[in-house]
């Protein structure tokens, strides 16, 4: 079945998107990530504006990321000051990564650079975990016990603005936190991912965050600045698709219910060692469309 | 059944023109389509061109669509990644142009008139920014242009062909596919006799979302933050409920 997105103004076949939708919502549900970083790249591949596949992403997700953090939430492991601390920076990092796409859309070069960029975001966070599991599978040794966070033993801890998380029992100063926000609301807009795989390390390395309260705190900050982002996007740029969010949306909602129950057959250093091989494998993919010539060395953009 | 009632019509039409002294050289058309909706099962549409002439001539029929400024962008190499190293804007360009004829070009007129009518691609004028030594440039970017748009079945690789149902009564079938540019389309009709024009007509219809389609994208360019709202409450929703729905543990 065909279906027409209104805003991308072109017709798509419907069994691919769904399909598309349930893949991600399996591996989100399998391995708690948020699948940007396969829906987006995927639907350009399919024809689909590069701005309508980053905002229609970002929309959905608001969703992934919402069904994430209730979980998390149940458990009480939310530090919600954190998360809007961490918000107020993302959402100037929107704002820059909603302006840096416009530029890259101007000068003719956002087709290159969105694959680029997750070439190398993608292969670097592949192969490390890659090589963590691998190590982990020889050593038999769970992840290494880090020595003292970053901020205790440099001169981060001297930065102004100090705020109490009582949740987290930490006395820092907000400019970290908002600071990491920065760097993922850049990644929402621009790339239309969540930008976890960053967020994460930097939380529990460089803030010292307790790290039970990590994942929930970061899918808080993900779903709000998502919202953000959403709103930005379609304010914007028009270019957030309802009937394509709405086949995303729901094909993941049903991938979801998949991926858990599999998901939890899968012991953690095997789940982390499939992802890390898809994360690879899409950075091949697009790294090659990189090189391999193009079919046609023209292209053409009807300006609206 | 539309077309039935068309055709009736056309055909009247044929009658009361041929008894009319006016019509010494003259030939209309028009179109089975006033609109060709697009809703969210769309995926192109077919229409056809009818029209009448006092006298037996040669037709031509060419659409036009609504004219965009249109980017053409070359590809090359850097650091053996290929991306786009130049480009060249044309303005107006017809989003979307088609012709039908009743017989070869070459033998309806000379190329100059054709030309000067916007009968085929090569009278198609694209009007660029830039320095008039470009002019090589221009013309490949200009080549290249109209190479993307046949590709994408907005311009056509070959003229349609234009049937006699009666000596004077003349129809001409097109088809436009889903991604077709929005817009208003209009259709010339040119006969010619012995390669001397003697008589146009033009009519128009519009492309155009309509039903659920339109509304989202209407919605969404009239009330963008309100529009925001509703899909992340969509979002909100289908969030919500895959945790329910998967809260058994």
């Amino acid at each position: 079945m065909e279906i027409y997105l209104p805003l991308a103004e072109m017709t798509v076949p419907a069994e691919a998107v769904m399909a598309l939708g349930t893949g991600v919502g399996f591996l989100s549900g399998m391995f708690g990530v948020g699948g940007g970083f396969l829906t987006t790249p995927l639907l350009i591949f399919m024809g689909v504006p590069s701005a309508i596949a980053v905002g229609t992403q970002a929309n959905q997700l608001v969703a992934s990321s919402l069904s994430g953090v209730l979980g998390h939430w149940r458990r009480g492991n939310v530090d919600i000051k954190m998360a809007l601390v961490m918000l107020t920076g993302s959402v100037f990092g929107s704002l820059i990564g909603v302006f840096l796409f416009k530029l890259m859309q101007h000068v003719g070069q956002i087709d290159f650079i969105i694959p680029f960029l997750y070439v190398v975001i993608l292969s670097l966070m592949g192969g490390s975990m890659f090589w963590d599991s691998i190590k982990g599978l020889i050593w038999k040794k769970g992840p290494q016990k880090r020595s003292k966070a970053f901020y205790k033993t440099s001169i981060l801890r001297y930065m102004p603005y100090r705020m109490k998380f009582p949740r987290s029992r930490l006395y820092i100063s907000a400019l970290l936190p908002a600071g990491i926000g920065f760097i993922g609301g850049i990644l929402v807009a621009v790339l239309g991912i969540g930008g976890g795989f960053l967020m994460v390390p930097a939380m529990i390395y460089v803030l010292g965050m307790p790290i039970l309260l990590v994942a929930g705190t970061s899918l808080l900050q993900i779903m709000l600045s998502s919202i953000v982002t959403t709103i930005m996007h379609a304010m914007a740029n028009q270019s957030v698709d309802l009937v394509l969010a709405a086949f995303l949306i729901v094909g993941g909602v049903i991938g979801a219910q998949f991926g858990v129950r599999v998901g939890k057959h899968v012991k953690g250093i095997y789940a982390r060692l499939i992802l890390s091989a898809i994360f690879i494998l899409i950075s091949v993919r697009l790294g090659m469309q990189l090189f391999i010539e193009p079919s046609s060395l023209y292209e053409i953009e009807v300006m609206l | 059944m539309k077309k039935i009632i068309f055709f009736t019509i056309a055909a009247l039409a044929c009658f009361i023109m041929s008894q009319n002294a006016y019509a010494q050289h003259s030939m209309h058309i028009d179109v089975s389509e006033k609109q060709v909706g697009i809703n969210t099962g769309f995926t192109g549409a077919s229409f056809s061109v009818f029209g009448t002439t006092a006298h037996a001539g040669d037709i031509a029929i060419a659409i036009y669509g609504p004219p965009k400024d249109t980017t053409v962008r070359h590809k090359g190499q850097f650091l053996g990644m290929w991306m786009n190293k130049d480009s060249l804007s044309f303005y107006n360009v017809p989003a979307y142009y088609d012709i039908a004829l009743s017989i070869p070009a070459s033998q309806i007129s000379d190329y100059e008139t054709l030309l000067d009518n916007y009968i085929g691609l090569d009278s198609l004028e694209f009007r660029y920014r830039g320095r008039k030594s470009n002019e090589d440039k221009a013309a490949r970017f200009r080549e290249a242009l109209i190479h993307n748009k046949q590709l994408a079945g907005h311009y056509p690789l070959a003229p349609r062909n234009i049937e006699f149902i009666t000596e004077k009564f003349f129809r001409a079938d097109f088809h436009v596919p889903s991604d077709v540019p929005t817009g208003r389309y209009s259709i010339k009709g040119f006969i010619f006799e012995d390669g001397v024009l003697t008589a146009q007509s033009a009519v128009s219809f519009d492309v155009a979302q309509v039903g659920l389609s339109a509304r989202v994208f209407r919605f969404a360019y009239a009330d963008s933050f309100i529009y925001s709202l509703l899909a992340i409450f969509m979002a909100l929703i289908a969030g919500a409920g895959a945790h329910y729905t998967l809260r058994r543990d």
